[in-house]
């Protein structure tokens, strides 16, 4: 019944995220194994572990995402499991798979639900199956007729979407029916050219909405828990969340225990087996089911500090073949978290990657402040990663008491040497329409696009 | 990759380094990044990645070559997080070795990746033990032309 069933997990990641799964696993009084690039070594996610191997050149393809050389460590490490952390292979079915295949528990959920909600398309008809709402839209759409019929029913704006699509090509915005006929041939010519193939679909196009996401969790039991939602809404024009809170604030009545329920549904009826997120678009009183992560995510301690619930050790628990120990009547939210991203990234500059080396670190601390990090004063960023340097979490009684927290603690943080998003989280933090609560995607792009000071 | 080939370009970036005056120098062409760095005195002993002197970085070589005037070595890396495993006769500090070959494998789930010599030479110094595990970029053995 105790996780002596793993004795030595090796962490196949790197940075905080691998700090964060290294602390959960020395608390169950597991050894941890490491893994490195080239370029990591100074790590202090390296340090913190009781082994260190390096698995190649700094290049992710070579290193983070090289699974003999991964695998190779775990075995000669004698390890018994493996944590994939978040990004590189942590939603890799194959990785998985590979894991089984040598004898080591993969630290996640089953292959096949991985596989099953990598695939956007069959998640989506899993979740509507499951009467998960979902993105309306059409079948595959031969004419433009066709397509005008589609897009009466549902309504415009219209997305029109490729079927072969990624990267945002082929796709198109469509207001009105006027525009639909020559957007539905310049989409499908997109579409061919890129991608060899014109096949077009349609989606009801979302309007500013937010951005809200729902923590689950399940055994192999059959017992699965929500724990709460986050709001994601400030996100980067490149869609990358900055700052996350929970709860969301001011939500339509209702729209919290609809998610929460919705989210509880679809975990089970896929049979999901550890820490996962079911996003969400909210528009109105209508949330439209986007996409489920298989892995632990980037915001996970806002959940962690706002229920006082270790899901990083829930994750190892779990796939040790524990049960969860705890019921959802057990889950109480207490007060309300904050996250905020402290990346290498200059947001004046469209928040362009800034890599070298970290002259000064000075990070915050004191009462409902976390920071989980991996740098210190003199560390390489290396280029070849996210940039992601530390996570300044902070929870207090009321979502005034948490702005004013973080404020705080942003102030008291001082990376010197590069660019970071501090001032840029500052600027958030002392923003209105954030103050107020429920800004919707297009916040932090409108708040750059107004606010750059001094440029121009 | 050519590795005699890449020696020759990393001899040429040595050379180059050293008449220029430079203490560090850097070249890249597709996939082959060569980075000489000259140390103020003589030569350092190659104990770690980071210290040594000259280092060539490659898709296929990741070795690292210790330029002295008069006996260039090379260090054989492990390419393979394994255990490594020495092919008989097996070499020691002194052996000398009149062809090309196998010095040892690192064995990697249940794959021999081979670690050869490029060329004669003697082997200046064996920095691991039969049978010990390896990570990425480790420094097996060093070869003096």
């Amino acid at each position: 019944m105790s996780v002596s069933r793993f004795k030595k997990i090796l962490i196949a990641n790197r940075g905080e995220i691998a700090v964060r799964v290294n602390r959960a696993a020395h608390e169950l009084g597991i050894e941890t194994v490491a893994i490195f690039s080239d370029a990591d070594r100074a790590s202090l996610h390296v340090r913190y572990a009781d082994e260190a191997y390096c698995v190649g050149p700094g290049p992710v393809a070579r290193s983070y995402l090289n699974i003999p050389n991964i695998i190779s460590a775990a075995l000669i490490s004698g390890a018994d499991a493996v944590h994939p952390g978040y990004g590189f292979l942590a939603e890799n079915a194959r990785f998985a798979e590979i894991c089984a295949d040598h004898g080591l528990a993969f630290i996640g959920p089953s292959a096949n639900v991985i596989k099953q909600m990598g695939d956007k398309a069959q998640a989506k008809s899993i979740m509507q199956a499951a009467g998960v709402p979902t993105t309306p839209g059409s079948d595959v759409l031969p004419t433009t007729a066709a397509a005008l019929t589609a897009a009466s029913e549902l309504g415009y704006p219209v997305m029109l979407k490729a079927v072969a699509g990624g990267g945002g090509k082929g796709m198109r915005a469509v207001n009105s029916p006027a525009e639909l006929e020559h957007a539905f041939a310049t989409a499908q010519a997109e579409a061919e050219a890129n991608f060899k193939d014109g096949r077009l679909y349609m989606e009801k196009l979302i309007l500013r909405p937010r951005h809200l996401e729902v923590q689950v969790l399940g055994d192999t039991f059959g017992n699965v828990v929500h724990v709460g939602e986050r709001d994601c809404s400030v996100q980067k024009p490149s869609h990358q969340k900055l700052v996350e809170e929970s709860p969301a604030p001011v939500l339509p009545h209702g729209v919290r225990e609809r998610l929460h329920d919705i989210a509880v549904t679809a975990a089970r009826a896929v049979g999901y087996t550890s820490a996962g997120t079911l996003e969400f678009l909210l528009s109105g009183e209508d949330v439209y089911f986007m996409e489920m992560n298989t892995r632990i995510q980037v915001e996970h301690p806002v959940t962690e500090l706002l229920y006082g619930v270790d899901l990083v050790g829930a994750q190892i628990r779990i796939a040790a073949g524990e049960p969860l120990g705890f019921a959802q009547d057990d889950l109480v939210a207490r007060g309300h978290a904050l996250e905020c991203r402290i990346n290498a990234e200059e947001a004046d500059a469209g928040f362009a990657p800034a890599a070298g080396t970290l002259a000064e670190v000075a990070l915050p601390g004191g009462f409902g402040v976390r920071v989980d990090s991996h740098v210190y004063a003199g560390l390489m960023i290396p280029p070849y990663y996210d940039s992601l340097l530390a996570k300044v979490i902070v929870h207090a009684g009321t979502r005034e008491g948490a702005i004013a927290r973080m404020d705080t603690a942003l102030a008291e943080t001082k990376i010197g040497g590069i660019n970071t998003t501090v001032e840029m989280c500052r600027r958030i933090m002392s923003d209105d329409r954030f103050r107020e609560g429920g800004v919707a995607i297009d916040f932090l792009p409108s708040l750059l696009a107004a606010g750059a000071p001094a440029a121009s | 990759m050519d590795w005699d080939k890449t020696l020759e370009r990393v001899r040429e970036a040595a050379e180059f380094c050293a008449s220029s005056g430079l203490a560090r120098f850097r070249v890249e062409e597709d996939e082959l990044a060569i980075e000489v760095a000259r140390t103020p005195r003589s030569v350092a002993p190659p104990a770690g990645v980071a210290e040594t002197p000259l280092a060539v970085n490659g898709h296929s070589g990741n070795g690292v070559s210790n330029a002295t005037e008069s006996h260039p070595q090379t260090i054989l890396k492990a390419e393979f997080v394994g255990i490594v495993r020495f092919s008989r006769p097996s070499v020691s500090e002194g052996t000398v070795l009149n062809a090309p070959r196998e010095l040892a494998y690192v064995e990697s789930l249940g794959i021999r990746n081979p670690v050869r010599a490029k060329g004669p030479g003697r082997v200046a110094a064996v920095y691991v033990n039969d049978g010990e595990a390896v990570e990425y970029g480790q420094a097996l053995f060093a070869i003096e032309e």
